[in-house]
């Protein structure tokens, strides 16, 4: 799929990301991870509330973990304790205070990704397989459940894959809208599941009856087809969505300049400490 | 009557932990676990421990490698940027451990209600996902009040809790550097939580020390059973601004869990052929600290 841009695909993700927040979100972001998890789950989310918060959404406010608010222009260059601890912030909070924000409804936004995503936006990040005797053992939930337990907009950030994208999880680590419709409701979780998928090739959302995977819109260049051939079901509105307006030169300049000037994010060239 | 003295060797820190017993391991991901007294208890050949902590990686790793484990509760077990943890894969794969999956809130939560000393804790968090599965632990109910569907979580009261500070004194007041560091709180729960509380320290200082910040003060002595000092003891995690992870250390560990027969050169080399926790500093570079 040949395509002329002159911006990142991890750019792009930023800006589709940073379009979706609101001034006065509070946008919770994990820490820790590798690679392209890091990527994923703490580089392109980072990036993409400094970017709101430096354009059309002064007011939002970011936790990543436990630190609230720190300030961009002295990012540091690795997230090892030492260096957290001494970051310029509003607040370092307690881990259940923390916890406490999601269930209280004072975190608005937050960040997952799953090993498996089914149909219903449902997410397993434990095992792969019977989990009594799995394929492929993972490391557990994490703060997954507990997100997607929150009344708040949960962006789901993973690459599109065929393994990734199965017709059902093998164990519901973070609940999505479980079987569709008004189940999540029928357990007592509050109506408000996951809001939208941002992907490497299409940003997704929930058809508001059935709640299941429709595409919101596809990135420049992208065919319905390159999408269809990346998961093992086939998301709704896949024919009928239109193409999402590429990176404006002035996001991109701010992106470059004041949010990631060193690729600390966007490229994962930070430490990422643990 | 002479004041009490709560400071005991590694040797008998080790052996207060039972076979069969539920241990809580304080820290979390990769920081500040009670490594030192885990090798201990690897040295000593404790069995079908029951492990329960909140957020872990390579303490657990390290128990279930050397085969002293049976069951874990927690919200995750993960080698952090090096990915999964490979020991406990390998028994997960092969169903030779117990698994209660939590989330870090319903972990934090048990400890929590242990500490406040009621049987269990309503919590919205798991309803709907697969964490509802372990019936044991985790029910739902309706709330008295609201009519609302919660999920009961069975308080945590672990037989022992093995913790990790920065210093303590003879008489077992327990202190951190700073409190609100990078999730550090959760040890008081930990802690507060256990029928028996075990911590080893970076260093033990006088009562008259600990009386000039107390406000650092985590666990009151009163809560504490037994301290051992030990300096770089939870080596090679972080240890908050003391010391930062050993990465170069790490990297073996990680190459040797890849393997169980590695994995066993790995504890001949660095746990069942070193006597003792000065004897692991030599050989690991760090004596003399």
């Amino acid at each position: 799929m040949p395509r002329t841009q002159d911006y990142s695909n991890e750019e792009l993700m930023a800006v589709v990301i940073a379009r979706e927040l609101r001034d006065g979100d509070v946008a919770f972001v994990g820490l820790g991870t590798g690679g392209r998890a890091f990527v994923l789950a703490v580089g392109v989310p980072t990036a993409a509330c400094q970017l709101a918060r430096l354009t059309h959404a002064p007011n939002l406010s970011l936790m990543l973990g436990p630190i609230i608010n720190p300030d961009p222009s002295s990012q540091p260059s690795s997230y090892a304790d030492s260096d957290l601890i001494r970051w310029p912030s509003e607040a370092q909070v307690r881990v259940e205070e923390c916890l406490d924000c999601f269930k209280l409804g004072k975190i608005t936004v937050s960040f997952v990704s799953g090993s498996q995503v089914d149909r219903y936006g449902n997410l397993n990040v434990v095992a792969i397989g019977d989990t009594a005797r799995p394929k492929v053992r993972l490391v557990g939930p994490i703060a997954q459940t507990d997100h997607l337990a929150a009344p708040a907009r949960n962006f789901i950030v993973n690459d599109l894959s065929p393994r990734t994208f199965v017709d059902k999880v093998d164990f519901i680590s973070g609940a999505g809208y479980l079987d569709g419709e008004q189940r999540r409701e029928d357990h007592g979780l509050p109506s408000q599941g996951p809001w939208r998928l941002i992907s490497d090739l299409a940003m997704f959302e929930f058809d508001e009856a059935t709640r299941r995977l429709k595409v919101r819109a596809l990135y420049p260049g992208v065919a319905p087809e390159d999408v269809a051939s990346r998961m093992s079901f086939e998301p709704l509105g896949l024919d009928s969505a239109h193409e999402l307006e590429p990176p404006r030169p002035e996001e991109l300049q701010v992106l470059r300049e004041r949010v990631d000037s060193k690729g600390l994010l966007l490229e994962a060239k930070i430490d990422s400490g643990v | 009557m002479s004041l009490a003295n709560k400071v005991v060797s590694l040797k008998d820190a080790a052996a207060m932990v039972s076979d069969g017993d539920q241990v809580a391991i304080g820290g979390h991901t990769q920081r500040r676990h009670p490594m030192a007294i885990l090798y201990e208890m690897v040295r000593q050949g404790r069995k079908n421990l029951r492990l329960v902590g909140w957020n872990n990686g390579i303490d657990m790793d390290l128990l279930v490698g050397a085969g002293c484990v049976s069951e874990i509760q927690t919200s995750y077990v993960g080698m952090g940027k090096y990915g999964l943890a490979l020991n406990f894969r390998r028994a997960a794969q092969a169903g030779e451990i117990d698994i209660f999956e939590e989330s870090e809130n319903t972990a934090l939560e048990r400890f929590r209600a242990g500490a406040m000393a009621i049987p269990f804790i309503p919590s919205k968090g798991p309803l709907g996902s697969d964490l509802m599965r372990y019936e044991r632990e985790t029910l739902t109910m309706t709330c008295p009040f609201t009519g609302e569907r919660v999920a009961a979580l069975r308080a945590s009261r672990p037989d022992v809790a093995l913790i990790h500070a920065h210093r303590a004194d003879k008489k077992g007041n327990v202190q951190l550097d700073e409190e609100i560091v990078m999730e550090n709180i959760a040890d008081g729960f930990i802690g507060r939580s256990a029928k028996t509380v075990i911590v080893s320290v970076e260093e033990i200082v006088e009562t008259s020390e600990i009386m000039l910040a107390a406000t650092r003060t985590l666990l009151p002595n009163f809560f504490v059973h037994a301290v051992v000092e030990l300096p770089c003891g939870a080596h090679p995690c972080c240890c908050d601004t003391r010391y930062d992870y050993d990465f170069a250390f790490t990297d073996k560990y990680y190459e040797a869990s890849r393997a169980p027969q590695a994995f066993r050169k790995f504890l001949d080399e660095y746990v069942y052929g070193i006597p003792d926790h000065d004897a692991y500093l030599a050989k690991v570079g760090l004596d003399g600290r």
